[in-house]
């Protein structure tokens, strides 16, 4: 009979407390690094700066007074936002009530298939 | 027969089995504890961030009316620090909010900012630094930098307010009837005009948020003393004695609102109070929030000037014809300007 | 004959394998992996300083001249040599100490309206791009009014437009 005897059983004990407190430490380590990422990559993954461009391009298209060359910058802007953004951009710009302070009403937006942006503004 | 007596037994599986429900709630507390010491520059990172976003694309809180305007009493009124003129106009900074978050006077390091512009749970150590290219502005806040610390760069422009200049010999006065003691100069803010006729608030003269400054040069060429040296041996001793603000809504009527009595004298570092004696020159600045509480968007707006002198003459006077404008044309006020500059957060 | 006297010893020897084994998976793969610059913080960074040097570039600097931003001229003048210039003046700027050290490479899309498809003309760079450094991508729109022609290149329609200024940075 193969004496198995028990002296031993600390040697178990003593390695299984040491791989689950690695285990642990890695997730505590984990944790902390975790944050970091995050952080990093929700600043890089939501179109913050996209977005911004975007809209200040628009609020910009908006001054220009001939209808062709404004028809024109819409297309470009709808065109290039798709092929090189992977993101669907319109706006419209319309004039404002008369009485208004502003001139005009300016409705964007924005989506890349993760973040949609919608606004609409006074000029 | 195997011999059992390797084998786990019950009173092994359940102590193991408490063991381990103890050390996984141990390990999910451990990160809370840990929080003050991990110093993984990758927290600094996300934190600097963080700061640089609220200081170049926030406009501060409260908004409207702007923190900047609240004094060291009310600082407890100030929720958080951004520099930016308004939310829709990121990365460009307004001066009198910049001037006043590095304003150390007002407030201490690190309490006063850990509070409204760093935040998160510990407290952060920083340093916070900007400059504009052209060398003109270097300003931080902060201790001097460790050797690991997060860090973000951000670029900025920074808008100058405008000013107006007046030479004071272009606005004399003639003719016998204005040959008088007391001379009043007048300027005039059209508030409707100036927020209206620029809607880009990066380039907008707005009274209700911007600093004013009025510069007249010259005042001693202004008067008779070089034309009828013999009627006129001396100079006269000039006096500005009050500068009142007037008012005019459209269903208001016209009438003072308020004086203002701080004036620099003859190229003075420190402002006077009026009424004082004056050589050559005078500049005021009403300092950006001043006319909040006075004007609205569509305000007439009068800045009068009176000035005493000691002795009957023709003098720096435009009551009798039209008030100077400060409006958008160059000629007569330098236009808002921006100017680039770099902002750099650093954290540990 | 095969006898089973040692089932456990190799039950055993099993199972601290596989502790053992998960045990240092998991080790290696939580710690080894996040390291800061795998975490993206210096793409981050860097794709903020360029976002920032190329909206600077387009926000002029007086009403007077609203009309047009340095970069809108830069780009309807094809003024290679004042972008490049600009553009790392900006990026390479620090409050204290040593000048940064970025590099860049620039392209321009634009909408051809014959084709109606978008097409890239290669605008400057400060090195040329070998394909293995980490670059980022940041981008900033330009209203051009490109209706004299001449100087953009002569693919690009002779009308006022948006074009898509790409720029890839990257740190040496």
């Amino acid at each position: 009979m193969a004496r198995l005897n028990d002296d031993a059983q600390w040697i178990v004990l003593m390695g299984f407390i040491v791989s689950f407190s690695l285990f642990f430490l890695g997730i505590v380590i984990n944790q902390s690094t975790v944050v970091g990422q995050t952080t990093a990559e929700g600043v890089l993954e939501f179109p913050k700066n996209d977005i911004l461009d975007i809209r200040s391009e628009v609020l910009q298209s908006s001054k220009i007074t001939v209808a062709a060359d404004f028809d024109d910058v819409k297309k470009d802007i709808s065109s290039i936002a798709l092929s090189r953004k992977n993101a669907i951009v319109s706006f419209r710009v319309t004039q404002a009530p008369p009485g208004s302070t502003y001139t005009k009403i300016i409705d964007i937006h924005y989506n890349n298939g993760v973040t949609a942006y919608n606004e609409t503004t006074n000029y | 027969m195997l011999d059992d007596g390797g084998n786990l037994s019950i009173d092994f599986l359940a102590g193991m089995t408490i063991f381990m429900i103890a050390i996984i709630w141990v390990a999910t507390m451990i990160p809370g504890l840990l929080i003050n010491t991990q110093g993984r520059t990758i927290d600094y990172d996300a934190v600097a961030y963080r700061t640089g976003v609220i200081l170049v694309e926030d406009p501060g809180m409260p908004a409207n009316p702007p923190w900047e305007i609240k004094d060291d009493l009310q600082k407890d009124e100030i929720e958080r620090f951004g520099l930016t003129i308004v939310k829709d106009t990121p990365n460009i900074l307004k001066l009198s909010k910049v001037e006043r978050f590095f304003c150390s006077t007002s407030f201490s390091y690190p309490d006063d900012y850990q509070q409204r512009v760093i935040f998160g749970d510990r407290p952060y150590r920083f340093n916070i630094s900007l400059v504009t290219f052209d060398g003109m502005m270097n300003n931080s806040v902060g201790d001097i930098k460790p050797d690991g610390y997060g860090y973000i760069r951000r670029l900025v422009k920074i808008k100058y307010p405008s000013n107006a200049t007046v030479n004071a010999p272009n606005f004399r006065n003639s003719g016998v009837s204005n040959n008088v003691t007391t001379h009043v100069f007048s300027f005039h803010l059209n508030c409707t005009n100036l927020i209206g006729d620029e809607p880009n608030i990066a380039y907008q003269i707005n009274p209700l948020r911007d600093q004013i400054m009025v510069n007249i040069t010259n005042l001693s060429k202004a008067h008779n003393i070089n034309l009828i040296p013999s009627v006129y041996p001396s100079p006269p001793i000039i006096t500005l004695s009050s500068i009142d603000i007037y008012r005019q809504n459209p269903a208001q009527t016209f009438g003072q609102v308020r004086t203002f009595d701080n004036a620099y004298i003859d190229g003075g570092t420190t402002p006077t109070l009026l009424p004082a004696f004056i050589t050559d020159n005078v500049s005021v600045i009403f300092p950006a929030g001043f006319f909040y509480g006075i004007a609205t968007d569509n305000t007439h707006l009068y800045i009068n000037y009176t000035f005493n002198l000691d002795r009957t003459d023709t003098f720096f006077n435009n009551s009798f014809t039209t008030p100077y404008p400060y409006n958008y044309n160059p000629n007569l006020v330098t236009q808002p300007k921006l100017k680039e500059g770099v902002l750099e957060v650093a954290i540990w | 004959m095969v006898n089973s006297e040692g089932q456990l010893f190799t039950i055993e020897g099993l199972a601290a394998g596989l502790i053992m084994l998960l045990t240092a998976f998991i080790v290696v793969s939580t710690t080894s992996i996040y390291t800061p610059g795998d975490t993206h913080i210096s793409d981050m960074q860097l794709e903020q300083l360029g976002s920032d040097a190329l909206r600077m570039m387009n926000t002029p600097n007086t009403s007077a001249d609203s009309a047009e931003s340095a970069l809108q001229s830069i780009i309807k003048n094809n003024d290679t040599d004042r972008f490049r210039e600009t553009f790392l003046w900006f990026c390479n700027n620090k409050t204290g100490g040593a000048y940064d050290i970025l590099q860049f490479s620039t392209d321009v899309y634009y909408r051809n309206t014959p084709t109606t498809s978008v097409n890239r003309f290669h605008f400057t760079e400060s090195r040329k791009p070998t394909g293995g450094e980490h670059a980022v991508r940041v981008t900033e729109w330009v209203q051009v009014d490109n209706t004299a022609g001449g100087s953009m290149p002569a693919e690009v329609d002779n009308r006022v437009q948006a074009v898509l200024v790409e720029v890839l940075l990257w740190r040496d």
